[in-house]
């Protein structure tokens, strides 16, 4: 069991880089957008549709990544309350880890939710649908 | 000019309608924080249209609708909401609510603009 749980460490450790790097990543895409967006609103610039759906993608991808961060939160949770249970009592162990893949599968289902929710209509062809609804 | 308040909690989101909407004949005002709009609305701000986000941390866009309808000044105001969310049952809790309409990100600048145009009856 000692080799497990060192692997489970492992994977905790990952996944504190991916978050570390999605961070980064959410950062670095809105300043980025930002600065392009000063500049074209300082000179004046108008912008065609591309572009203005091109500028809409940030919010999409912050979203995202903002959504597998939690799931990721989530994650550790699991693993720190596993951890601690084997700790406690080595017999729990395996009841505990039926718990823990329970509660992965269900990070993994909410997080799946999640990409489908924050997708907006980027999965849509290009010729889809895209009149506004008035109720 | 008629004043139009867009709320998203995504500055770049905001970003884009701004310049999308840069040449139309509107006031535009932008708040990051739904309440801080709510705050200024119930100090007295009245705005002729509304287009906020759903999904915001502190106060979302069904919780900002709600709030808003209670204003008297408000209770008639079109307010559209722009989403990255498209299931049929959000857009019913919002037309419950009293939600105008629903754009769904990322959204077709025309599209927006003749939204926006026609809501507020704006020479075409």
């Amino acid at each position: 069991m000692e080799d497990e749980m060192q692997i489970l460490k492992s994977v905790s450790m990952l996944l504190d880089h991916i978050r570390a790097v999605e961070e980064d990543t959410i950062n670095l895409s809105r300043e980025s957008l930002l600065k392009l967006s000063t500049y074209l609103e300082k000179n004046n610039m108008v912008i065609d549709d591309d572009v203005a759906e091109a500028l809409q993608y940030q919010d999409i991808i912050s979203q995202q990544l903002s959504a597998t961060i939690e799931a990721i939160d989530e994650v550790q949770k699991s693993l720190t309350v596993f951890d601690h249970a084997y700790a406690n009592d080595e017999n729990i162990a395996i009841v505990s880890m039926e718990k823990l893949q329970g509660k992965l599968g269900r990070a993994l289902t909410k997080a799946q939710e999640k990409r489908d929710a924050f997708s907006g209509k980027i999965h849509q062809a290009a010729d889809a649908d895209d009149e506004i609804e008035f109720f | 000019m008629p004043l139009v308040i867009f709320v998203d909690d995504s500055e770049t989101a905001l970003a884009s309608t701004r310049m999308v909407t840069s040449q139309m004949p509107i006031e535009v005002k932008q708040y990051t924080e739904a309440q801080k709009a709510l705050a200024e609305i119930q100090g007295g701000l009245v705005p002729d249209l509304i287009i906020t986000d759903l999904n915001m941390p502190v106060m979302n866009g069904f919780e900002f609708l709600t709030e808003l309808r209670k204003v008297p000044a408000l209770t008639r105001t079109p307010v559209l909401m722009l989403t990255t969310e498209t299931k049929d049952e959000l857009k019913q809790q919002g037309k419950a609510l009293g939600l105008t309409g629903w754009i769904v990100k990322p959204f077709n600048p025309a599209q927006l603009k003749s939204a926006i145009t026609r809501v507020l009856r704006l020479p075409a």
